[in-house]
């Protein structure tokens, strides 16, 4: 690398994003470079901008559940967790021993699905694809589990207000006993392969520091925080549906890079597998739901849920009619955007793809890339793939 | 399990905070479940107590800012938290000066959502680095603020519909 002084006059705008086709969340980032080096990021989000909070004021609370179900296609259950027990806690209304179960198996289920689909991207990401196909034909188990129990591959409709809408059958309690078990044998052979594979870990050991004390004044959540050596977690800290009554350990490492949140995420796989199995074996009997009013005494409160990529808070405050008065919500990405600023200065842009996909946000935003000179006003568009490209010959040559 | 070592209370939390800002400089205090708390301050204490918050007892955590918008005033809640522990710190803001100061230089995670609820809302952050639009498509009009209760979905739609027809947003 030339030892060279970043000034504006050198430097590139390199802007990324906002828009791929497949994936589920938009964000635009622009960075500014000296030769290979980032030296400042800034974000522009709202490319996908819904304005679901301003819509959730206009329905009713029971249309409000299929909405928030539809805020994330990956962890569809975490929102719908998070509002149904504000909205219980609002009524006053216990839910049946048996509905928290039910919530707990499901959440982790879905915890096992995005981390695989993470650990998937972040194999794509530093040129691993046959890791990466491996990682996604294993995920197809427990795709396969939660339609088994849904009838969907995402936005499940498990929960509703006063409890889930789906029992589950003791058969289909062994097929998810048995699809567990595969599960974890899949996990502890991929955490062995990337502590053993060399070309996985120079790519993500020293990759996308997070000093811990950044962390935290960033207000950074989930993985991305415990990849910090911070143990944090509301299903210890906060317990919500039956996270009290199962045992299971806040996965921490401390090497603050994309490597360590990357065994974060690979245990956290085996840890949901014990809570499922936990709850397998003391599944309680007896109904799954009950019937709540429609009309929602005022009040307000504040629900918070972990889901796989962090903290997950949702704020409702109720007027005493059937549609609330206002209703806020903040998803983990948001809340690692000033963090993930933090991790790509100073570093490459060929480390972009792996860091940005670190915390684990929409990757998607790399699909179209454009290059600007300031000098000359020269600019190139690169494709995601180009990018990657760039990406693994110039990890080569270094 | 539920309850982890080095957790504060809620309760405790509260009336320690309380008598540190002394009397009558709290609007409403409430604990309604455990873990949860509720703090309603006068802006001008809030900066003060934030800073105790953070820098003494522990909530360094700042989950969110949310804003809602009631008849005659609007609010700004903080949600900080330590732990288990979700402490909501609400400063009522009259509507015809919404300015608060900003928390960024007690809270550096504070600067994303400052800046969505100035966007959304209109409330002005007082020395805030940068409150440019991060939200919103480039073509909304400068001055409208969509979160508020006087702007319909209906409105809304008319501005969108409006910025088609003149080909500054895509379909």
């Amino acid at each position: 690398m030339p030892e060279q002084q970043p000034s504006l006059d050198d430097s590139f705008i390199i802007p990324i994003g906002p828009q791929h086709p497949a994936l589920k969340e938009f964000e635009y980032f622009e960075l500014r470079v000296d030769g290979e080096e980032i030296i400042d990021v800034s974000v522009r989000l709202g490319y996908n901008h819904r304005g679901i909070e301003k819509a959730i004021e206009s329905r009713t609370y029971t249309q409000n559940l299929y909405l928030i179900e539809r805020i994330c296609g990956i962890c569809s259950h975490a929102h719908t967790t998070c509002y149904c027990q504000a909205i219980e806690e609002l009524l006053g209304v216990t839910i049946p021993d048996r509905a928290r179960y039910i919530r707990t198996i499901v959440a982790e289920l879905e915890r096992i699905h995005s981390h695989l689909l993470w650990l998937g991207i972040a194999a794509h990401e530093i040129g691993f694809d046959t890791l990466f196909m491996y990682i996604w034909a294993d995920r197809e188990i427990v795709m396969d589990l939660l339609e088994l129990i849904s009838g969907n591959r995402v936005n499940y409709a498990m929960n509703t207000i006063g409890g889930v809408t789906r029992d589950m059958s003791p058969e289909l309690l062994d097929n998810i006993r048995e699809g567990i078990a595969k599960l974890e044998s899949r996990a502890r052979f991929y955490k062995d392969l990337c502590v053993e594979e060399g070309s996985v870990m120079q790519r993500v050991v020293g990759v996308g520091v997070l000093q811990p004390e950044d962390a935290l004044h960033l207000c950074a959540v989930g993985p991305t925080l415990r990849a910090c050596g911070i143990a944090n977690d509301l299903r210890k800290d906060d317990p919500y549906a039956a996270y009290d009554a199962v045992s299971f350990n806040v996965i921490t490492y401390d090497g603050c890079d994309v490597a360590s949140r990357m065994f974060v995420r690979i245990d956290e796989l085996i840890e949901s597998v014990r809570v499922i199995d936990q709850c397998l074996h003391c599944m309680p009997p007896g109904p799954h739901k009950v019937k709540v009013v429609r009309k929602v005494p005022s009040g307000e409160v504040v629900s918070r849920v972990e889901a796989p990529r962090g903290e997950l808070i949702h704020y409702a405050r109720s007027n005493g009619t059937d549609q609330p008065e206002r209703y806020k919500v903040r998803a983990p990405t948001l809340a690692n955007m000033p963090a993930l600023r933090k991790m790509l200065v100073g570093g490459y842009i060929a480390d972009v793809p792996i860091v940005i996909a670190g915390i684990d946000p929409c990757f998607g935003c790399l699909d179209r890339m454009s290059l600007v000179d300031v000098k000359t006003g020269r600019n190139w568009i690169w494709s995601s793939d180009q990018l990657r490209r760039h990406s693994l010959t110039w990890r080569q040559q270094a | 399990m539920s309850q982890r070592q080095g957790n504060t209370s809620e309760e405790s939390t509260l009336s320690v905070l309380i008598s540190y800002l002394g009397q009558g400089r709290t609007i409403e205090a409430k604990t309604p479940r455990a873990r949860r708390a509720f703090l309603t301050l006068p802006p001008e204490s809030f900066r003060d107590a934030l800073a105790f918050l953070v820098n003494e007892e522990g909530f360094r955590h700042l989950s969110t800012v949310t804003a809602v918008d009631v008849n005659d005033h609007m609010e700004v809640i903080y949600h900080l938290s330590s732990g288990g522990v979700s402490l909501s710190l609400r400063i009522p803001v009259p509507k015809d000066k919404l300015v608060v100061p900003s928390i960024v230089d007690l809270v550096p995670g504070a600067v994303l959502y400052e800046r969505e609820v100035h966007e959304l809302f209109g409330i002005v952050f007082e020395g805030h680095p940068d409150l440019r639009p991060l939200l919103l498509p480039d073509c909304w009009p400068e001055g409208l603020y969509p979160m508020r209760k006087n702007l319909s979905l209906v409105q809304i739609r008319g501005v969108l519909a409006d910025a088609r027809a003149t080909a500054k947003l895509g379909r």
